[in-house]
């Protein structure tokens, strides 16, 4: 538990002086406020930049505000997921290369603690990112569009939230397992994007699966997913991320032989 | 009172960018070496609106 502390420190010192602390929350508030704003603005930017011609007359739904918020959730599944794979790529793998890890693997280092500080930190950084971006983006909304029930928002990003750790104990495995950080930003992309390109195309035979989160999540803004089906993933999810993180621990400890002196 | 009502809107995007790019400015001064020369992600960080300074610390930054 002291070196967890200790570590916990160390975590918390790099994360600041590499600035991930401000520019990844920074980047998911960018996004929050943008999606609202260009929706809100969609047709005078289509009519200065849609180089349409004269007298072309189009009409456009006013979205919902719950259809902005999930458009917020689909950028955070893009650009979010691709930003959070990309800053967390190294945190394992990285510190092999550079020599850090020859410094902390020298000493009789507790690899759950090791990991966990890690996972802590990025966890951490994540969380705040999304929970910021989303309060972010309700605002906006609420400004351009109209209000949304504070309740269905609260569930929707916590159920979000839970998806977001998935991804970042896949983001730190990768770590912890592959020879660089290009391989554990590729290998943990792929392995999100083919899962939900298998889930999206085979899901309907089942409904209990840790993929079908973020549409669960969205399902809250409206009248609710399916109860049972609901806590169901969720608590495969969880199950997932613990084992997830104790293959990482394995992983971390197995591969510390590989780091360059 | 579009315009001004735009401005009001977006000032919360232009603070944002703002002090990434100031971030990343300051991080690109203080860090010996990025993956490749370091005025071209100078450039990269001034000219490019918002993604620029993104770009540089998702990839410029040599975290090893």
């Amino acid at each position: 538990m002291k070196q967890f502390a200790i570590l916990m420190k160390k975590e918390w010192r790099e994360n600041l002086r590499n600035f991930k602390l401000f520019w990844i929350p920074a980047v998911f508030i960018l996004l929050g406020i943008m999606e609202p704003v260009t929706n809100y603005f969609l047709p005078q930017i289509l009519d200065s930049v849609g180089n349409l011609p004269e007298g072309t007359v189009l009409e456009f739904p006013t979205p919902e505000p719950e259809q902005i918020l999930v458009a917020v959730m689909g950028q955070y599944q893009l650009l979010g997921l691709l930003i959070l794979a990309l800053a967390y790529m190294g945190t394992i793998a990285g510190e092999r290369r550079s020599g850090t890890a020859t410094l902390l693997y020298v000493r009789p280092l507790s690899f759950p603690a090791y990991f966990m500080s890690k996972w802590m930190m990025a966890s951490i950084i994540a969380l705040l990112s999304v929970w910021l971006g989303f309060l972010s983006g309700y605002y906006y909304t609420y400004l351009l569009f109209g209000g949304v029930d504070l309740t269905g928002f609260a569930q929707f990003a916590a159920t979000y939230s839970l998806w977001i750790l998935l991804v970042i104990s896949i983001i730190l495995l990768a770590s912890a397992w592959m020879p660089n950080a290009g391989l554990a930003a590729a290998f943990s992309l792929g392995m999100i994007v083919i899962s939900q390109l298998v889930d999206s195309l085979l899901g309907t035979y089942w409904p209990i699966s840790p993929l079908k989160l973020p549409a669960y999540a969205a399902a809250w803004l409206g009248s609710g997913p399916v109860t049972g089906d609901f806590w169901w993933s969720a608590g495969v999810t969880v199950l997932l991320i613990a084992a997830l993180i104790g293959l990482g621990i394995f992983l971390s400890a197995k591969k510390a032989a590989t780091t360059k002196v | 009172m579009e315009t001004s009502r735009l401005l009001l809107l977006l000032l919360p995007v232009l603070l944002i960018q703002l002090g990434l790019m100031i971030f990343a400015i300051i991080d690109l001064i203080k860090i010996p070496l990025t993956n490749g020369p370091k005025w071209m992600w100078g450039v990269i960080i001034v000219l490019v609106n918002i993604i620029g300074p993104i770009l540089y610390f998702a990839i410029g930054r040599r975290n090893y």
